[in-house]
């Protein structure tokens, strides 16, 4: 850690704020808890970042929370549509988040191969 | 038990942040001189009765009712962290008046872990709600550096005297 480095926190932070403004389609909620955290969540949701900002998505909107009662499986991830649709994405690795990025969030498609839960047209 | 000391420091914000604190202040001090890492993670969230401050200390603690086994860790490990690298560690807590944790190591101990990327801790921090200012002040020896989520946020930071001065400081390091 060093001065340089902290001063990318200050560019990092605002490109941040700007993926949380106004309703967006997508909502991304990562879970940061103790489990999670040490799952490796904060890589996954920092290679996220860096993924839609690369690919210059703006329709999607990243947040964090605690705890959510899925240990075992972390890090977890759970997209929200503006449609009500929810995902929920278990043992996501940072490449698997590179991966979220790129299908769901920016063609739509979801990774069924990492998602948990039923789809919902087959319940 | 993390790799780095900010992965304790997200973890333990993360408790401010789910207690609806307004602003988090993160406080890193890393002495080589003194040799001492402390860090103190203080908030104005709702804070802790004192039945509930020595619950927290002596066992695992979660405020989630709903878990058959609670994991509520996220103390305990920064705790056993920081007592095996012959430091202290402590929390100040009142209800209304928001909680403050302190943890110290000895930066020469073999089992001392790195202050690690405290930007991306805070960058995951700010994620949690864009209102609430999450602050870093962080110490060497030779450098100081302060940073607000606000500042991000109003593109616009205050300027005062010190942070000027601090920024000018700040350049001619650089």
């Amino acid at each position: 850690m060093n001065l340089a480095e902290l001063k990318k926190l200050k560019d990092k932070t605002q490109r941040q704020v700007a993926l949380r403004e106004g309703g967006k389609k997508y909502r991304v909620i990562v879970s940061m808890g103790t489990s999670g955290i040490a799952a490796g969540a904060r890589e996954v949701m920092t290679t996220m970042l860096d993924e839609i900002e690369k690919r210059g998505i703006d329709d999607v909107e990243v947040a964090v929370t605690g705890e959510i009662g899925l240990t075992d499986a972390e890090p977890v991830i759970r997209i929200e549509e503006t449609s009500g649709e929810k995902t929920t994405y278990a043992k996501v690795r940072p490449e698997d988040a590179r991966q979220i990025v790129a299908e769901h969030l920016e063609k739509g498609v979801k990774v069924e191969k990492l998602a948990v839960g039923k789809p919902k047209d087959k319940e | 038990m993390f790799e780095e000391l900010s992965l304790h420091i997200l973890d333990i914000a993360m408790n401010s942040l789910a207690a609806g604190a307004r602003t988090v202040e993160v406080a890193v001090l890393e002495s080589r001189r003194h040799d001492w890492l402390i860090v103190r993670v203080k908030d104005d969230g709702r804070g802790m009765d004192e039945a509930t401050l020595q619950r927290v200390i002596r066992q695992p603690h979660t405020t989630k009712r709903s878990r058959k086994k609670p994991i509520g860790l996220g103390l305990a490990l920064l705790r056993q962290t920081s007592e095996m690298c012959g430091g202290t560690f402590h929390i100040r807590s009142a209800p209304g008046k928001g909680t403050s944790v302190t943890a110290s190591m000895r930066l020469a101990n073999i089992d001392c872990p790195p202050v690690g990327n405290l930007t991306d801790t805070l960058v995951a921090l700010s994620a949690h709600d864009t209102d609430v200012d999450v602050r870093l002040h962080y110490r060497t020896d030779t450098e100081t550096f302060q940073f607000s989520s606000q500042e991000g946020r109003n593109h616009e930071p205050r300027r005062t005297k010190k942070t000027q001065r601090q920024d000018a400081t700040a350049s001619r390091t650089a």
